[in-house]
């Protein structure tokens, strides 16, 4: 379905000097420098698979998304979605894709989304009958039936959001790459949205990909994540691997009866208490068991449990981890 | 791509257009009644230089007013197709929605081509139309069928010179993305064909007759209704027009290959 | 325009930075530079047209050469005094980034009227070679400057630029309640360059109009610069038309503050 080889890009941008004497510099002669967005990434993708692109800013999944819709042409390496390749933009492939980007929007402004719609189902070639059955069940699906005749302008950004992947799946793709769709909602939007594209790939059986700076759109959606970092593919598979792999520390949570007394807290010394009241340790796997004794040992306890790291501070350790020295 | 799917896509556009066009009724009256308004700009220049003169290498009042109508005309088609549409693709480029448009399954090239009409404008393609129109029926001899027909084509011909070039400024477009003053470049340039080509001199005529070839645009179809165009003249310009707007379409999938959309 | 003197003072100091800032700006986009200067070359065109004219004789007091000097002084004055603060302060109004540019401790009509400025520098660079070459063409382009008539040249050219600006901030100023302002500047435009002498000299209209056109704004952005550099206009008759710039500046300015004002304090107001 998708398949990635030896994936690179890399841009030449020009150099700027500060000050003027830079700008007039700059004026006569431009420098360039290369950057080297992403480099030799591979992977194959299977259909119905829902995947997540992890990876700090710059790390290059925008660009590798980009290269995979056939936005941009590749430097170096293979790509093939749906038997395509993306960069050729044949009407026979576009029409089994989309893209949606959560930071530009392609509905019209002035307009109410119905007209965005209607002028996308002209473009897709979508039969009338077909794309007034695919918006009912998406708009009923997103709950914003009452929203289609208002002008988008008018729209909260989650309305728009809404709006923008009816306009997406109209032609009912195959393939949906999102970058960032959830960006700038509220948490009841993005739960929103999480829900509607899980449910809309259980219903359609499309393959998702999809890059988040929330770490819960991952958790929620996707049971197989790509971390890319430096533009370098630095993991794939499920995401209880990467948490096994890199989230080795645990956090061991006591909650006291009472409050600790001096004594008790000093001899509890792998713990520290939290503003509400708990007190925690986080230490290496090996280390529980020392933990979880001393707070027998030491604490009033009421309750103790041992839990897994956000999976914010996992990928925060990874990307620390390889971070390259340079 | 099939001629349906395109002739679909023309309607969809055409429709959205004329939505966006009206939504502010006062400025769609304004702007119509505008687009007439901007025929007097042009005339007056020439009527100035008539008030001393009879003649002027061998064109009379009359027949310099069919170059004027002619110009007026092409002015309205630019600004009724041409020019809007350029500034919705660099506004694209700039704010990197034009990823959208490179995903639809439809030629780029034609889709913006069509993304932003505005019909205000023609109203001054039209009033160009019956500037042309009032010349010619002062003409004497006036001009029989087949000059007429000639006139059309070159006035085709001129239209598919006027997309190539247009064609190719926007694909500069992915270069210097801050370039929303391109229209006014192209308007510019196309100043020089308010006036009969053959009131220029030496290099400058020549440069304006097949280099940027606005003389060509407006001047031959001029010529073709007095009945002095040379058939050959005829067959070069479409020759040319047809070169060029390959040579456009070859500059603009060169210029795709190398679009970088704005990141982030 | 009067502010506070310590404001003016405040601003009178920034001003050599803002023009240095700016500079850096435009440079940065040179190319487009470039292609705003090609958009000032319509007097070409004319001269090229009204040379030909005058081949089979003399129009009025203008021989081929005359012509010349009228459309090279044109358009070196076209592109000294023009401005697009207008367009500028519709962005401004338009896209809201207004609110921001108020809370610096600058004007913004200020901040923009620096940037007019400081293409002039690289404008006129792109001048030199134009007007040498047209020179090359017309070797005997009568163009009289003694010190003083360059001197009062130069006063009517920054007058110019200073009314240009006045005007296209009135303009300007509508976006506070208009959408569609740039229609109605483009109006003024299309009648600035008929009765300007952008396109043709003033000189060739009839008597009557000749007459109102004379005292009108139009001809005191462009046509008396123009007419004070090529000599039509010196002696006494050049500080008079210096004279009806100062008080067109003043009127204009006047009215422009008032606009601006009130524009800025119903922004304030209701919002964009």
């Amino acid at each position: 379905m998708i398949r990635v080889a030896g994936l690179t890009k890399h841009y030449r941008t020009p150099k700027k000097a500060p000050g003027l004497l830079g700008s007039i510099k700059s004026l006569v002669r431009r420098e360039y420098e290369t950057v080297k967005a992403v480099e030799d990434v591979s992977f194959t993708i299977a259909p119905g698979e829902r995947v997540g692109f992890l990876g700090p800013n710059g790390a290059g999944k925008t660009t590798t998304l980009k290269m995979l819709s056939g936005l941009l042409v590749p430097t170096a390496g293979e790509v093939e979605v749906l038997g395509h390749r993306p960069s050729d933009r044949l009407p026979g492939y576009l029409s089994r894709i989309t893209l949606v980007m959560g930071q530009k929007q392609q509905l019209l402004w002035d307009l109410p989304a119905r007209e965005t719609f209607e002028l996308n189902r002209a473009l897709f070639g979508v039969a009338r009958d077909e794309a007034r059955r695919t918006v009912d069940e998406l708009t009923e699906l997103l709950e914003l039936k009452a929203l289609l005749d208002r002008p988008v302008r008018n729209l909260s950004l989650g309305e728009r959001m809404k709006c923008e992947l009816v306009a997406a799946l109209l032609h009912r793709p195959e393939v949906l790459f999102l970058d960032e769709p959830t960006i700038g909602l509220d948490v009841r939007m993005q739960v929103v949205v999480r829900r509607f594209v899980e449910e809309w790939n259980r219903r359609t059986g499309a393959t998702i990909l999809l890059t988040s700076h929330y770490m819960a759109d991952i958790a929620a959606l996707c049971p197989r994540v790509i971390v890319i970092s430096a533009g370098r593919l630095r993991f794939d598979g499920p995401l209880q691997d990467l948490v096994r792999r890199h989230g080795t520390d645990r956090r061991v949570v006591v909650a006291p009866v009472r409050e600790p007394t001096p004594e008790e807290l000093a001899l509890a010394d792998r713990f520290q208490r939290t503003d509400d009241g708990k007190l925690v340790a986080t230490v290496p796997a090996a280390d529980v068991k020392a933990a979880v004794d001393q707070a027998l040992r030491a604490l009033p306890i009421q309750d103790l449990a041992v839990e897994e790291p956000p999976l914010e501070d996992v990928i925060a350790r990874l990307f620390a981890e390889q971070e390259p020295a340079a | 791509m099939s001629a349906t799917a395109v002739l679909r896509a023309v309607v969809a556009e055409l429709r959205v257009a004329g939505m966006l066009a009206m939504r502010y009724r006062a400025s769609f009256l304004a702007e119509t009644v505008m687009s007439f308004g901007w025929v007097a700009w042009t005339v007056i220049p020439l009527l100035v230089v008539y008030e001393y003169r009879a003649d002027v290498q061998g064109w009379t009042r009359d027949q310099a007013l069919l170059v004027v109508g002619l110009f007026i005309t092409l002015e309205g088609l630019l600004g009724a197709l041409v020019e809007p549409n350029l500034r919705a693709v660099v506004e694209q480029v700039r704010d990197g929605t034009f990823d959208y448009t490179l995903l639809k399954p439809i030629d780029t090239q034609l889709l913006v081509s069509i993304h932003r009409i505005q019909p205000t404008e023609l109203p001054h393609a039209l009033s160009g139309l019956v500037v042309v129109g009032v010349a010619a029926s002062r003409l004497d001899p006036l001009p029989g069928l087949g000059d007429v027909a000639a006139a059309a084509l070159l006035l085709v011909a001129g239209l598919m010179l006027l997309h190539g070039l247009w064609t190719i400024v926007v694909a500069t477009s992915f270069w210097f993305v801050r370039v929303d003053n391109l229209s006014v470049l192209l308007r510019s340039l196309l100043d020089a064909g308010r006036w009969p080509v053959g009131y220029y001199r030496g290099i400058v005529r020549f440069v304006l007759t097949w280099i940027v070839p606005v003389g060509l645009i407006t001047t031959f179809p001029a010529m073709a209704l007095r009945g002095q165009l040379q058939p050959q003249l005829l067959l070069a310009t479409c020759g040319v027009s047809l070169g060029f707007s390959l040579l456009a379409r070859a500059v603009w999938r060169f210029a795709l290959r190398h679009y970088t959309s704005a990141s982030s | 325009m009067s502010a506070p003197l310590g404001t003016l003072r405040h601003a009178a100091a920034a001003f050599p930075d803002l023009l240095r800032v700016s500079w850096a700006d435009m440079v940065a986009y040179r190319a487009e530079i470039v292609i705003w200067f090609l958009t000032g070359t319509l007097p070409i065109i004319m001269m090229l047209v009204w040379d030909r004219v005058a081949e089979a004789g003399d129009i009025g007091r203008f021989d081929q050469p005359a012509f010349a000097a009228y459309f090279t002084a044109t358009l070196a004055c076209r592109q000294l005094t023009g401005s697009w603060v207008v367009w500028e302060i519709n962005q401004l109004i338009r896209t809201g980034s207004l609110s921001p540019a108020l809370l610096k401790p600058l004007n913004p009509l200020l901040f923009l009227s620096a940037e007019s400025l400081a293409e002039k520098p690289l404008r006129a660079a792109i001048l030199v070679p134009l007007v040498a070459l047209l020179f090359l063409w017309r070797p005997d382009m009568p163009l009289p400057l003694s010190p003083v008539q360059l001197s009062l040249a130069v006063v009517a050219i920054g007058l110019g630029w200073l009314l240009n600006v006045a005007i296209q901030v009135c303009f300007g100023c509508l976006a506070f309640r208009l959408e569609q302002t740039m229609g109605l500047y483009m109006v003024w435009f299309g009648l600035w360059a008929l009765l300007s002498g952008y396109l043709f000299p003033l000189e060739l209209m009839p008597p009557v109009a000749r007459a109102v056109v004379q005292v009108l704004p139009f001809r005191a952005t462009l046509g008396i610069p123009v007419e004070v550099l090529t000599g039509a206009l010196s002696g006494w008759d050049a500080v008079g038309g210096l004279g009806l710039q100062v008080a067109w500046v003043l009127a204009v300015g006047l009215l422009a503050r008032l606009l601006w004002r009130r524009g800025v304090r119903r922004y304030e107001a209701y919002g964009a």
